[in-house]
């Protein structure tokens, strides 16, 4: 039994939230929102000298292979700053499984450019009429080498800047995954505005053409590397809205033991400090879960249950201290000029994105039923 | 990080689980169920004193102190397997009381108590509430007064739960009566076959409990212990202790395995088992996403321990969350029940030999007991997120 960081964790979280920090100021965010799309190239450029962008990818390619576990201690800090870097779109989604399933010149081609910061990919998990990632209506046809892509991908976070968006379509006998070119003949992008600004678009497709040197893998292989991209994209989002929460918390707790009312700082209310409290046990709870769903997937180990119930509780656990976070600050919790607001937007979008509560909620008692059924 | 336990640990537990299935004899049950499992009867006494010399109840006492040495990891496995098996096991005089008089009583005391208690052939009960100081403890009124070498030991003390059938009472008096709240308490060791004790029962929603009273009640000096005026010390060390023992994952675990399992094999009126229907499944599935916070709060709380880490905020996020949590869970798992769930045990159609009936009965104790869910989150917002005290 052992809950704490390795040395090189350590100071590879201190490394992270370091270079964050210096970037993810209030007047810095506040430029950066005035853009078009909401990206901060320079500090993505940054994490990457840093080598921060190459924790999962291996060092062949530039990168520094430290396991997943780092890779979550990156995902919670960005969390904690909100800062507008795609962490977990690109590094966990997309790099992570073309270093892990992808052929040697995937790899070659696409990952020392992540690594280095100067290239994006991204992943399309999701579809307008199918949420479910490995049961997709775009379909795949041969032509050739080649293969036709067809349908509708939704939600797909920086898809305009990816050199690559990695997508499940039917094929033959199966699904398959793909690395599409989303600047391809056949491709139309629509941008998407969501709750966080994350920049994120629609994926029409229609007869968009993939090499056949972009195939990631076939319908025997792609179920299970979509689950594997899945519960570690899940993860991976559970490790940042464990940092979203646990700074909505600290925030909330230092304006409560400054802002006065009736005469005393409002902490010393008891039905404050209490819902302040509970807020700290969420995040507590949702800190362990998420610790313990990542370190089993760090050893390739079994998380699926592991990866559904810290879903379930970041979906809650975000739900709950954000509300509390906005309550307890009053009106400057909703003030765009104070950095609360942002935490409240990355709250609800994470809370929403890659299964719910409830659907995972479900998803678990099915398991349960299947685990006990006599 | 590496959030499991060691093949050492897995070992102990299943010869814990093993050992406990041997000691839980039918006859011990029996008895067990006839006094709603509070213990203190013969086949009790046999348990506890075979549990001593096996070498048990020294397993989480310093080895200068004469015991095991075992970490509050292992002590932790130890506590797990007893709950799951139901045995009233005297935590509080094994386990807290016990190593701080093997620590402070002299060589009398260490023979005829401390001895004792690691054979099994004793059982202390607490005395710490009064009838106007519960939360607020240190604002109790039992005093104790010097009289030549003997205490003499007036007042009244309520929920002296084990009384009944204890020996000794571990007793938080008044010694300086010009002091005020926390300074000027202390602790003395009372027998409960002392001249000027009584007890009459309290009887609770689910177990029996006691009111004591002391009148003149006289103690020899040395059963004084750990100094004068040193009580606060003591007993908040030991609530801290308490805690760990009212909120485990083991057993209640245990009781949603069960219900899971009873799910599965019975079939509804129409041919479909229980735990077809989606709501049944989602209950399960609340109950074991709050079961799993639970364990890892309480496997980090054991671990922090190991290492000597754990802060104060940390023990009372388990309290408030363990608790409020079983009151849950006991619910969401009686709803799967249905109204068989009411029925207590040994009644014709008992479910589980009626072990959630009583326990959602008698839980609202849990949120109260071992320092009130309150105070607990004023903990929690002063220590654990640094922000200035209500009062």
């Amino acid at each position: 039994m052992d809950f704490s960081l390795s040395e090189e964790q350590s100071e590879l979280q201190q490394l992270a939230r370091q270079i964050l920090d210096d970037h993810a100021g209030n007047d810095q965010l506040r430029e950066i929102e005035k853009r078009d799309e909401c990206f901060d190239e320079k500090l993505w450029r940054d994490l990457g000298e840093a080598g921060l962008l190459g924790i999962g990818i291996g060092e062949a390619r530039g990168g520094m292979d430290l396991g997943f576990e780092s890779l979550c201690l990156l995902a919670e800090a960005v969390g904690a700053t909100v800062a507008p870097v795609p962490a977990v779109p690109v590094l966990v989604s997309a790099a992570l499984p073309i270093e892990r399933f992808g052929t040697d010149e995937q790899k070659q081609r696409l990952l020392p450019g992540v690594a280095a910061g100067a290239t994006l990919v991204s992943a399309a998990l999701i579809e307008a009429g199918s949420e479910d990632p490995s049961a997709p209506q775009t379909s795949a046809e041969r032509e050739g080498e080649a293969w036709l892509l067809t349908g509708e991908k939704s939600c797909v976070p920086f898809a305009k800047s990816a050199e690559r968006v990695l997508l499940a379509a039917r094929v033959e006998g199966g699904v398959a995954l793909f690395l599409l070119d989303p600047s391809a003949e056949g491709v139309r992008l629509l941008r998407q505005e969501v709750t966080a600004s994350e920049p994120q678009f629609a994926m029409l497709l229609s007869g968009a053409k993939v090499d056949a040197r972009d195939l990631l893998a076939g319908p025997d292989a792609a179920p299970a590397v979509i689950d594997w991209i899945v519960e570690r994209s899940a993860a991976a989002s559970c490790a940042m809205a464990l940092g979203v929460a646990e700074r909505s918390t600290w925030m909330t707790a230092e304006y409560a033991s400054e802002r006065e009312q009736f005469g005393v700082k409002i902490a010393t209310f008891q039905a404050a400090a209490h819902r302040a409290a509970n807020c700290y046990i969420d995040v507590q709870c949702l800190r362990l879960l998420t610790q313990q769903a990542v370190s089993l997937l760090h050893g390739e180990r079994d998380a699926s249950d592991a990866v559904t119930i810290a879903k379930i509780w970041a979906g809650d656990v975000l739900h709950r201290v954000s509300h509390a976070a906005q309550h307890l600050h009053g009106g400057i919790g909703v003030d765009r000029d104070y950095p609360l607001f942002r935490y409240c937007l990355w709250a609800k979008q994470l809370e929403l994105s890659l299964g719910s509560s409830a659907e995972r909620l479900a998803q678990l008692g099915e398991r349960i039923a299947a685990e006990y059924r006599a | 990080m590496k959030i499991e336990f060691t093949p050492e640990q897995l070992a102990l537990q299943q010869e814990l689980r093993a050992y406990f299935e041997d000691l839980m004899t039918p006859e011990l049950q029996a008895e067990l169920a006839k006094g709603a499992g509070e213990g203190g009867g013969p086949e009790f006494r046999k348990a506890l004193r075979r549990l001593g010399s096996d070498g048990w109840i020294s397993l989480g006492w310093p080895e200068e102190l004469g015991g095991r040495g075992a970490t509050p990891m292992e002590q932790y496995i130890f506590t797990e397997e007893v709950m799951r098996t139901g045995f009233p096991y005297p935590f509080l005089t094994t386990d807290a009381i016990g190593p701080v008089l093997a620590e402070h009583a002299d060589e009398e005391i260490k023979e005829t108590v401390v001895k004792r208690i690691l054979r099994g052939e004793l059982v202390i009960a607490i005395g710490y509430s009064e009838p106007s100081a519960g939360t607020d403890l240190a604002s109790l009124t039992t005093r104790a007064d010097k009289d030549g070498d003997e205490w003499v030991i007036n007042g009244q003390k309520t929920f002296t739960s084990l009384a009944d059938f204890s020996d000794y009472i571990w007793l938080a008096v008044r010694t300086d009566p010009k002091s005020k709240k926390h300074r000027g308490l202390s602790l003395l060791l009372v027998p409960t076959d002392a001249k000027g004790f009584a007890v009459t029962p309290i009887w609770t929603l689910g177990v029996r409990t006691n009111a004591t009273f002391y009148d003149n009640v006289r103690v020899p000096e040395n059963h004084l212990i750990g100094g004068e005026g040193n009580g606060w010390g003591l007993i908040t060390g030991q609530l801290n202790r308490e805690r760990l023992s009212l909120v485990n994952h083991g057993s209640a675990n245990m009781l949603y395995q069960q219900v899971a399992r009873w799910a599965g094999e019975t079939k509804c009126a129409d041919g479909r088992r229980v735990i077809d229907k989606p709501w049944v499944q989602s209950n399960l599935a609340r109950a074991k996403s709050g079961l799993e916070a639970l364990k890892l709060l309480c496997w980090k709380q054991a671990w922090q321990m190991t290492e000597g880490t754990l802060q104060m905020a940390d023990a009372s996020v388990a309290k408030v969350y363990g608790t409020e949590f079983f009151i849950e869970l006991y619910r969401m798992l009686l709803e799967i029940l249905g109204q068989a769930g009411t029925l207590k045990r040994d009644s014709p159609g008992e479910i589980l030999k009626g072990k959630l009936e009583f326990r959602y009965r008698v839980g609202s104790i849990l949120t109260f007991g071992g320092g009130t869910n309150e105070v607990q989150r004023d903990i929690i917002a002063a220590a654990g997120l640094r922000m200035p005290r209500s009062r």
